[in-house]
């Protein structure tokens, strides 16, 4: 989480008292039996979601370490850091009231725009794979994607403009201005340029704004605008002469998408390899080390973008399916939550998180199986790549938190 | 692609049309504002009276859209790794397995006795990794120890000629010292090995050159062409070492053995990461030849001997020869000797340049030409047993005919006079005598009946009976038909002369009749027609292929048979006629040739021949078969520009005959100049 830098006071103090309650909380809540509708005797954590992300985390460590044995860039060690600072951030944001936030819209719509911002400052951007999504740590050979944190910044800032409207926007003029707070962040993403995490933003604050109440006519023809704008774009990028907004390699990915077998050796081949990669698992899989595809390199990017079709052809269709059940698991039970928590705030936020998980899990695993074009999205608890886990791991906190907070007199 | 920007556009007017309804139709009357400045929220949580219509129902929606991602990403998973994923395993497979050939050593041929004329040897050879190339200082080092152009190190280990995942070879045959060195600095040089191949050795260099011949890389159209003639047993591919002349040549599917395969597994960039399983190469069969290994060495070394002893007492043009040695009773072909010759050798790992500028030079004067089979000449007198036999066939002379040789003949006019080879006149002659002295007046005469016979083409439809004109078929690429000159044949090759040059004329009958003029016949082919004559008319394919070995144990896989190629009917009486008198060339015609034969134990029979040609020598002939009563061994020789036949080529039969019989020619005697 960006310590320290616009999140407003009340986390500062949350920091400072962190120290004593990590090991108060650890000793009080764990132990407590969880106990149906008792609201007394209610567990501190909501442990269906708990569990299902820490599954994931683990799954996802075996499968990083299989990595680390081929891969010289997956460093088991770092990937490990990641995800002891995700578990101190996450453990910090469930401690924290988040329902203080409900009323900073502005300081949070700050806070989204300044993170967005930061790789777009002259000596702390830091690019990579063609964006400069990344921030360097001063002097610490580390870098951070700001956009990972700015993604739960967002979902935070369009819950709390949502919930004003308390389950009802009335006037389109609310609903575009609504839209309007969400494309600035969209668009400051497309700078970087970094399509993939901007659609997160994208779908993830569109999620929040329909849940608050816009009208479904308004919705409807929002998305046929997007999508006859999005059209727009590829015809233009695709026709000699005009203006050409998308990059060639988005363009090149779109036809591979459309047509895998137009270029094998060249744009189609991650597709094709990843493909390969996911089939061959077969049913048990290959076992643990034995994945030919990624072991010997023909699978790119096998631990970050691709680590799902590392992890099918390692552990097959079993292994699939477990990681998708954790998944499911995760994400219902988050949208279960938001069914019980009662203030629209609390609603929102946790539709915000599970429409993110829901999305980033269709993008990353869907382009390694090819019904989804290929994006540079990581697969939430599993990608290497510390940034992504230590926000993910703060979005588990931020459903925490939602539980820890629900009031006591229900 | 039009119809679908078609559909797009129409598209497009339809939605804005609906975005411009909704547009209308929609009227906001709250002010959006971020904070509701310092008030009670309206829902920051907590209060439990705050509406929550809808809210259930889009949650829900969410859920189902959670939900069906799930469900799709199942779905396709299902379908890609159970019902797919034999089909995606065998891609994963084919990915990273790479297949190398490992070669199969060739066959060896032997000749008749089982002596090696061609084996393998086992070759030095460093080999470098791919990734070497990339490595300057280390292309430098090998570049200096082996004594190359540090380019050409590089572009050797670049090339892929030999599969893109085997070690590139950088040099061949290298010395011990350069092992040692490489053995020894390992550390010097990584990627980079020592291997032991196998090598084509010609052990007896020159010998047998032209028969042997040599085998080199593999030509693109060849990879087709081989593969289809092994039917299929055979893959060839770039790289591989196949025959290219020769024995090498013709019998390639046999001595080609048949590549292993060496399964690599290999990772995204080709780098070999551990191998697999491996299919042992089958080496290919051993082939015995016909030829004896010590009759074509004597073969070779008189004929050379000879060729430049003619050669140094002046006569500029004599440097070239051929002699062939046949077993008349089943075609063997004993010895094919040609002059000048080469070393196979200098082809073995790629011939380099400077052997190729020396060999194909003019003064090398064609050494890769095998002049024993594909060296056409005009036979001179050695033609005339034929020539004999069409006349006692046509009626043209019977073995009563008498001939008066003053040296000079006027049978078509005296305007047009032709010389006997000997100036001075025989005398009187009869057929025989004329064979024996090689009188060129008699056969003047021959030629002169058949210009008027009722069938004008007598001789040359002899001629083409005995097999002039056309390959003997011998099992050797290149061989050459000759020619047998008609008046066809005349019209057609002078076709842009005048209808009166390009006639048949009486000069072109006395010609043929000779051996001179537009006649071509190869040594083979002599050879062919005088085994035929003491056979009695009988003529084998001549043949070298005695028997192809078992690659495997003792025994023979092919044993060959011999096979009659062709049976010339001439009567018992005209045989024997034509026998004798080529006895008579032995032993009558001058005492200095009798000389050289007298010595041997057994009787010979032969002709001299010398054919003029529009250089100062002409090309001298000498053909023989022994023993006289049981014919066996058949033997020709020419010498191209030699002078008459009995000053070489006879010369080079009797040292044949003299190593066949272990009875070397002991007589010095010269035949005086201008005998034919």
């Amino acid at each position: 989480m960006a310590r320290g830098t616009n999140m407003g006071e009340a986390l500062g103090s949350v920091v400072r008292g962190a120290g004593m309650a990590v090991s108060q909380a650890m000793e009080k809540n764990f132990r407590s039996p969880r106990a149906g509708g008792s609201a007394r005797s209610r567990s501190n954590f909501y442990r269906p979601q708990l569990l299902a992300a820490l599954g994931l985390v683990a799954f996802g460590a075996l499968v990083i370490w299989t990595a680390s044995l081929t891969i010289a860039d997956a460093s088991f060690p770092r990937h490990c850091v990641g995800i002891v600072l995700g578990l101190v951030a996450a453990f910090l944001v469930w401690r924290y009231d988040y329902r203080v936030l409900g009323n900073a819209s502005r300081a949070l719509f700050i806070a989204d725009v300044a993170l967005m911002m930061l790789p777009l400052v002259p000596g702390l951007g830091w690019s990579a794979k063609g964006a400069t999504g990344w921030v360097k740590v001063p002097f610490v050979p580390l870098t951070f994607q700001p956009s990972e944190f700015a993604k739960l910044a967002t979902i935070y800032l369009m819950a709390a403009l949502g919930a004003e409207y308390n389950g009802h926007i009335e006037t389109l003029k609310d609903y575009v201005k609504l839209c309007a707070v969400l494309v600035v962040p969209f668009l400051i993403i497309l700078l970087q340029p970094d399509l993939g995490t901007g659609l997160i933003v994208l779908v993830t604050g569109a999620s929040i704004i329909i849940c608050s109440g816009a009208r479904r006519s308004w919705v409807i023809v929002t998305i046929v605008l997007i999508v006859l704008f999005a059209t727009l774009v590829v015809v233009t990028s695709m026709t000699p002469g005009l203006p050409h907004l998308l990059k060639t390699y988005q363009l090149n990915r779109l036809t591979v998408f459309v047509n895998s077998s137009v270029d094998p050796a060249g744009n189609g081949y991650n597709l094709q390899q990843a493909k390969i990669a996911v089939g061959s698992g077969g049913f048990f899989g290959k076992g643990v080390g034995n994945a030919t595809q990624a072991g010997s390199g023909f699978l790119p990017e096998a631990h970050t973008d691709f680590v799902f079709a590392l992890l099918a052809e390692e552990f097959g269709f079993i292994g699939s399916v477990g990681m998708l059940a954790l998944f499911a698991v995760m994400i219902l039970s988050t949208i279960a939550l938001a069914q019980r928590v009662e203030a629209p705030f609390g609603k929102l936020v946790l539709a915000g998180v599970a429409t993110m998980w829901s999305f980033q899990l269709l993008q990353n695993v869907g382009m390694c199986i090819g019904i989804m074009p290929i994006t540079g999205i990581p697969l939430p608890f599993i990608s290497y790549g510390s940034s992504s886990m230590m926000a993910q791991l703060t979005a588990v906190g931020m459903v925490q938190s939602v539980w820890r907070h629900i009031p006591k007199t229900a | 692609m039009s119809p679908v920007i078609l559909v797009i556009i129409v598209l497009l007017v339809i939605l804005a049309c609906l975005v411009a309804a909704f547009v209308m139709l929609g009227r906001g009357t709250t002010r959006f504002t971020f904070d509701i400045g310092g008030g009670v929220p309206r829902a920051s949580g907590g209060n439990d009276s705050s509406a929550e219509t809808g809210f259930k129902n889009r949650l829900l929606g969410l859920s189902v859209f959670a939900g069906s991602v799930i469900g799709a990403l199942l779905l396709k998973l299902w379908s890609m790794q159970l019902v797919s994923a034999d089909d995606y395993s065998a891609q994963a497979e084919s990915n990273r397995t790479r297949t190398i050939s490992v070669v199969a050593p060739r066959g060896r041929i032997l000749d008749r006795h089982g002596s090696e004329l061609v084996s393998n040897r086992a070759s030095l050879c460093v080999v470098a990794k791919s990734d070497v190339a990339g490595d300057a200082i280390e292309v430098k080092l090998l570049a200096n120890l082996i004594g190359m152009p540090a380019m050409a190190v590089k572009r050797k280990i670049e090339s892929t000629s030999e599969g893109a995942q085997s070690m590139r070879t950088v040099a061949e045959d290298v010395s011990r010292r350069i092992v040692a060195y490489i053995d020894e600095h390992t550390n010097l040089f990584p990627g980079v090995q020592v291997t032991q191949r196998t090598q084509r050795l010609y052990p007896n260099g020159s010998l047998a050159a032209h028969v042997l011949g040599y085998t080199g890389a593999i030509t693109a159209d060849q990879v087709d062409a081989l593969g289809k003639a092994s039917g299929g047993s055979i893959s060839y591919e770039l790289g591989d070492t196949v025959g290219q002349a020769g024995i090498e040549y013709q019998y390639e599917s046999v001595l080609q053995g048949i590549k292993g395969t060496q399964t690599v597994y290999v990772d995204a960039d080709g780098n070999v990461l551990s191998t697999s399983s491996k299919v042992e190469p089958q080496s290919g069969s051993d082939i015995t030849l016909t030829i004896d290994k010590d009759v074509q060495a004597a073969a070779e070394a008189s004929l050379a001997g000879h060729i430049k002893r003619l050669h140094d007492a002046g006569r500029q043009d004599c440097n070239g020869g051929a002699v062939v040695v046949l077993d008349a009773t089943n075609g063997d072909v004993l010895a094919l000797a040609s002059y000048p010759t080469y070393s196979p050798n200098v082809f073995v790992g790629g011939i380099a340049n400077d052997d190729w500028t020396d060999l194909s030079s003019d003064a090398a004067n064609n050494p890769m030409l095998n002049r024993a089979i594909a060296g056409q000449y005009p036979s001179g007198s050695v033609i005339k047993p034929l020539t004999a036999f069409a006349a006692l066939n046509y009626g043209i002379a019977t073995d009563a005919s008498t001939y008066v040789c003053t040296g000079y003949w006027t049978g078509f006019g005296t305007g047009s006079g032709q010389y006997c080879w000997n100036k001075s006149g025989h005398g009187s002659m009869t057929l025989e005598t004329g064979i024996v002295n090689s009188c060129d007046v008699v056969f003047y005469e021959i030629g002169k009946g058949f210009f008027y016979a009722d069938d004008p083409e007598g001789m040359q439809e002899t001629f083409r009976a005995w097999g002039l004109g056309s390959k003997e078929g011998i099992d050797l690429p290149g061989e050459a038909a000759g020619r047998v000159p008609d008046a066809a044949w005349k019209r057609d090759y002078y076709a842009s002369y005048s209808s009166d040059d390009s006639s048949w004329k009486g000069g072109d009958d006395t010609n043929l009749a000779i051996g001179q003029g537009d006649l071509l016949v190869t040594p083979l082919q002599m050879c062919c027609v005088y085994a035929g004559i003491a056979m009695g008319g009988t003529v084998y394919k001549p043949h070298l292929l005695k028997s192809v070995d078992a690659a495997v144990g003792a025994g023979t896989v092919i044993d060959y048979k011999a096979s009659e190629t062709y049976q010339v009917n001439e009567a018992d009486d005209n045989l024997s006629l034509v026998r004798r008198a080529l006895k008579g060339v032995i032993y009558q015609e001058s005492a200095a040739q009798a000389s050289h034969f007298t010595t041997l134990p057994v009787t010979v029979a032969g002709k001299t021949g010398s054919a003029e040609t529009a250089k100062s020598q002409p090309d001298g002939w000498f053909v023989a078969y022994a023993p006289y009563d049981a014919p066996r061994y058949v033997i020709a020789a020419t010498i191209e520009y030699g002078g008459y036949g009995n000053e070489g080529a006879m010369l080079v039969v009797r040292d044949v005959l003299g190593q066949i019989y272990d009875c070397p020619d002991t007589s010095t005697q010269q035949t005086s100049s201008g005998e034919r």
